[in-house]
């Protein structure tokens, strides 16, 4: 409790009183006995070296960049386009007889003129050069800032060029100024993923089908997770959106159930699709042993079936038999360190419980762009306080769809499996932190610098952009937002992967030649057979 | 085992022998012969859509030109991903922290004018990194609302809060040039700033009486910097870099972490730059009207070479030539060791270095540079390519190709997708550049060697050393081992293909490409 005591303190000392108001609110040591209240998702200070992004890059960087068949055309000038250029290694394989562009980027690269005279003739060109030239299943336009600002109508093109060609073209007002972060474009892709693709097509589904809600296939975790549900029996009708595939997407009412693994950036959809059709959802942790084992558990309680039940124990005991080994060897190594989290909007919280099965205590834990409810947990959302930024974003309500509606449990039993299952729910990160620790909503560089000086963990996990500044000072960063080119890190093989990358990285020698040896011993250690030795 | 051929047992034999010979040697004149008949005409594609860009946004190259300033700080006023996407790619090359501010414009910012927002990011900024220059670069979204950077800086200053420190308005609009204009830009808004501040006009200094020079240098890793400041030291006189990212993103680990960057140019050193001998700009492919020398002759009289990047023997004789012209020195004899040793490097390497053909793409002004490195060593340039829009870099490099009698395929305001086309096209067995072509790479399997930025996928970039007599000679040097590697690679393989089987089953040869 002191030494993150020490550490607010510490930190707000050094901001200027406006500043520091607004940051205090930001920042939470967790106890038990109150309930408490943390500021979020509301708009960063400005000039504050903060690490979250833009309304585009949770648009499509995020959620509609990794479906695989897809032409993302990004209309904007150049930059936007290039720098969210298969950036968060989300992996994808092309469907039988498919196509895959997760490796491409596609720009309309907007010059003066276009931003003068507007962009729409260039667009709609593009879209017409997208089409010929690479037959995609479906085109996504992705707006950056100037397009809302000059009044390009990406819709109306989407629709009539849609029509002309008998495809399905998105539009997405993503302008980066939208919202305060990432999350502002989550909220947007949802909303088209809802309208435009879930339910369009009806394939009927086999039994135990499920949805994977917010897994992004980010160095193969999707495929890690699939693999072993597949052995167990699942049928995965769609990821949203990781190595995704658009008809999958558009199939996805029929399954049975949608798991969600980033509540953050796909809880919109999961619920709305509750709604309309029917189909219910439960909040899963596919990282780590444990979480991993409860996320089967819950699925196999859900679907209730001795077989399924049977054949989840059975895989369990396999795959848990199979790493207990190497996972004993990493938690001996690394038994009794720390860890500080600073990502995204679910990974904060995922991971924690990875890092204690390797003997790694999370002291101080914060989100880039979550929200209250990732914090305080989805309880708290009808006391949340809708600003202007927020108010911003449509809102979008669904109704019941008549036809396509059903209930895949019946009511008494879903009421009982409410109180068994995380049904429709999440607790949030401060549900799994211990009391005495911190937790930093949009952590800066100044805050960074001064958790590293005064908490000194061994591990911190975040992005590449404060990697660096870290490992200055001498302690390990991992990026955990694209796993520095490493990977699966989900799943049971996926937790020996992980707990590998950080052994290495907290144990490299190179840590123990920091400081020159003539500054910690006297140069000459000795003689040998009259021979001066130095080393 | 390898079975031993006698070079005269038989017609066949012969003839394979005469085949793998010429495989070997790549003489495809037939081919070039092709080549030179075939007119693409076009730079790229597809006419309206970039299909994987090969270029960056201006604020890119103004972050990067102002991380060269001591005690700089940079806000960019925009969305914050303007801010965080630059810093992400910045530190993923240079594996530094690359802290950027941003004036976070929201919608409201959008709205109503973002002034509010960027005068609250500047004040913020400065009360919590106190650094001496502030860079405010601007986005496609701050031109695109109208929002005078000028005029909010100046109320800025005018508020008085602010004191001693240089806050400095870069116009870098997204959709104004590449991030090469934007580079260029920044300097001379730079300096077009610090000339004019009032307590600079104290002429002749103790230190301005020293003779030194200007060098502005692009696309330099921060090794290529230290390598040039080294070469003209070695004529006994000082040269200021501008911007200077030798160690400022190539910084040593030394224990202790500082916020802001103490290395760089400094705001002293930038305010003399008009008492230079000279300024000395590498890479002289952007429009007369980005060039920052051009700037400092117009308005100042410091007189301005413009020459291309010193890669390669001839180009950096052409910057050697100018050191000792603007010095009036004589060629220090430890440049000429190393030209020697660069001659005889090439001249050693010539049978292997021959058999490259070669692409190169990325930023013009490092295509234009690495192209006369191969010209001169004998390959045959089969691509150069980039996604900056330039006339200049067509005109230069046609003239530079007669000169060699050499044809290649040469791309300005072009992108990836055309560039593979043309590298499957024309045979290439090597290309060059920034770590984009790692998608070229994975699936045709053409060879590569990363240079350029961003290098996003190997380590090291920011300590690669392509420039200078030194420079030139170790990057020959990987590319010859690069294309003798491909050559070793499956040589028994081959041999036994070609030689080793019955007479009549004799195969076509088997290349490295073919095999694959």
């Amino acid at each position: 409790m002191s030494e993150s005591k020490k550490l607010v303190d510490k930190v707000l000392d050094i901001y200027p009183a406006k500043v520091m108001k607004n940051r205090k609110s930001h920042m939470v040591i967790k106890d038990a006995s109150v309930k408490q209240e943390i500021a979020a998702n509301t708009r960063a200070i400005p000039g504050i070296i903060t690490n979250r992004g833009c309304a585009y890059a949770g648009c499509k960087g995020v959620v509609i960049g990794p479906i695989v068949d897809m032409v993302h055309i990004v209309h904007g000038p150049v930059g936007c386009s290039y720098y969210a250029w298969g950036t968060r290694r989300n992996k994808g394989k092309a469907r039988e007889g498919g196509q895959n562009f997760l490796e491409y980027a596609f720009t309309t690269d907007m010059q003066e003129s276009d931003i003068v005279f507007g962009g729409e003739k260039k667009l709609k060109a593009a879209i017409d050069e997208a089409v010929e030239l690479f037959h995609p299943k479906a085109i996504s336009i992705s707006a950056t800032c100037p397009v809302g600002l000059i009044g390009d109508d990406i819709h109306a093109i989407a629709r009539d060029k849609s029509k002309e060609h008998g495809l399905k073209i998105l539009a997405f007002s993503c302008e980066g100024y939208k919202g305060v972060s990432q999350s502002a474009g989550h909220h947007i892709a949802n909303n088209k993923l809802m309208t435009d693709v879930i339910g369009t097509i009806d394939t009927p589904a086999k039994e135990f089908s499920i949805n994977l809600l917010g897994e992004y296939n980010i160095g193969g975790d999707e495929w890690e997770i699939a693999r072993v549900l597949t052995k167990i029996g699942y049928n995965i009708i769609s990821t949203m959106t990781g190595n995704g595939a658009i008809d999958e997407i558009a199939n996805a009412h029929k399954a049975d159930l949608n798991v969600i693994q980033c509540h953050r950036s796909i809880n919109y959809v999961a619920e709305m699709v509750e709604t309309k059709y029917g189909l219910p959802w439960i909040k899963v942790n596919f990282i780590g042993v444990e979480g991993f084992s409860k996320a089967l558990r819950d699925m196999a309680k859900y679907f209730d079936d001795p077989a399924l039940t049977a054949r989840t124990e059975a895989v369990i005991a396999e795959e848990t038999a199979s790493i207990e080994e190497e996972m004993a060897t990493y938690k001996a190594l690394l038994d009794g360190k720390t860890a500080v989290l600073f990502v995204g909007g679910s990974r904060a919280h995922h991971y924690q419980g990875l890092l204690r099965e390797i003997g790694i205590e999370t002291i101080v834990a914060g989100y880039e762009f979550g929200h209250r409810d990732d914090y305080e947990g989805r309880d708290v959302i009808p006391y949340i306080k809708v600003d202007a930024d927020s108010r911003n974003i449509e809102e979008i309500h669904v109704e019941k769809d008549e036809k396509k509606y059903s209930l895949r449990i019946p009511a008494s039993r879903a009421e009982q499996l409410k109180n068994e299952i995380p049904w429709a729910s999440y607790d949030g990160l401060l549900s799994e932190m211990k009391d005495g620790t911190l937790v930093i909503d949009d952590l800066n560089h100044i805050e960074t610098e001064q958790i590293i000086k005064i908490l000194k963990p061994e591990f911190f996990g975040s992005g590449i952009k404060d990697k660096y500044m870290v490992q200055k000072m001498g302690v390990y960063a991992k990026q955990m937002h694209s796993y520095d080119y490493s990977g699966p890190y989900a799943g049971y093989q996926g937790a020996v992967n992980f707990s590998r990358d950080v052994a290495a990285g907290i144990l490299t020698p190179a840590w123990k030649y920091i400081t020159a040896p003539w500054y910690k011993e006297p140069l000459l250690s000795g003689k040998v057979e009259g021979v001066e030795q130095v080393c | 085992m390898i079975k031993v051929i006698k070079p005269d047992t038989d017609n066949a034999t012969k003839k394979a022998v005469k085949a793998l010979m010429t495989e070997i040697h790549r003489d495809d004149s037939k081919d070039r012969n092709k080549d030179r008949n075939k007119d693409r005409n076009k730079d790229r594609n597809y006419v309206n859509m970039q299909v994987n860009p090969c270029k960056m946004c201006m604020p890119m190259g103004g972050a990067l030109a102002l991380k060269g300033v001591k005690n700089a700080m940079t806000i960019i006023h925009g969305s914050q991903g303007c801010s965080t996407y630059i810093r992400r790619h910045m530190a993923a090359h240079y594996n530094e922290p690359i802290d950027i501010a941003s004036s976070s414009l929201s919608e409201e910012g959008t709205v109503y004018g973002g002034s509010k927002n960027l005068k609250i990011g500047i004040r913020n900024l400065v009360n919590m990194y106190q650094p001496e220059v502030v860079g405010v670069l601007t986005t496609c979204l701050a031109e695109t609302i109208g929002d005078d950077i000028e005029r909010i800086v100046r109320e800025v200053r005018d508020t008085g809060e602010f004191e001693g420190i240089d806050i400095i308005p870069i116009p870098t609009p997204g959709y104004g040039g590449s991030q090469t204009e934007g580079y260029f830009d920044t300097i001379k808004a730079l300096m077009a700033y610090f000339v004019k501040k009032p307590i600079q006009v104290q002429k002749e200094t103790e230190e301005t009486k020293t003779p030194f020079i200007n060098i502005v240098l692009s696309d330099a890793t921060c090794e290529d910097v230290r390598e040039i400041k080294r070469m003209v030291e070695l004529f006994g006189v000082k040269a200021l870099f501008i911007p200077d990212i030798s160690d400022a993103l190539d910084a040593p680990f030394t224990n202790h972490y500082n916020k802001l960057s103490e290395e760089g140019i400094s705001r002293e050193e930038l305010a003399k730059v008009i008492y230079a001998k000279a300024t000395i700009e590498l890479g002289d492919l952007v429009a007369p009207n980005h060039s920052p020398a051009l700037f400092l002759e117009e308005e100042y009289g410091v007189k301005a070479y413009r020459l291309p990047l010193p890669i390669g023997i001839n180009n950096t004789d052409c910057l050697v030539k100018a050191l000792a012209e603007v010095l009036d020195k004589d060629i220090p004899k430890a440049l000429e060791v190393e030209r020697g040793r660069l001659m005889d490097g090439m001249i050693d390497a010539h049978k292997h270095s021959a058999t490259g053909d070669i692409a190169v793409f990325g930023d013009m002004n490092l295509v234009m540079g690495i192209a006369g490195l191969v010209l001169e060593n004998g390959m045959q340039l089969k691509l150069a390519a980039t996604g900056s829009m330039s006339k200049r870099f067509k005109e230069q490099l046609e003239s530079k190709l007669d000169q060699y009698q050499q044809k290649a395929e040469i791309l300005q305001d072009t992108d990836y997708e055309t560039i593979r086309e043309v590298i499957q096209l024309k045979g290439v067995n090597l290309m060059m550049g920034p770590s984009d072509g790692k998608f070229i790479w994975e699936k045709d399997h053409v060879d590569f060697i990363r240079v350029g930025f961003p290098v996003h996928d190997h380590v090291g970039a920011q300590r690669k050393n392509i420039m200078g007599y030194k420079g030139s000679l170790i990057f020959l040097d990987e590319i010859t081992n690069h294309l003798l590697d491909q050559k070793h690679k499956g040589y028994r393989e081959r041999m036994y293909q070609t030689y080793y089987p019955k007479k009549e089953s004799h195969k076509p040869i088997q290349t490295d490409e073919a095999a694959r």
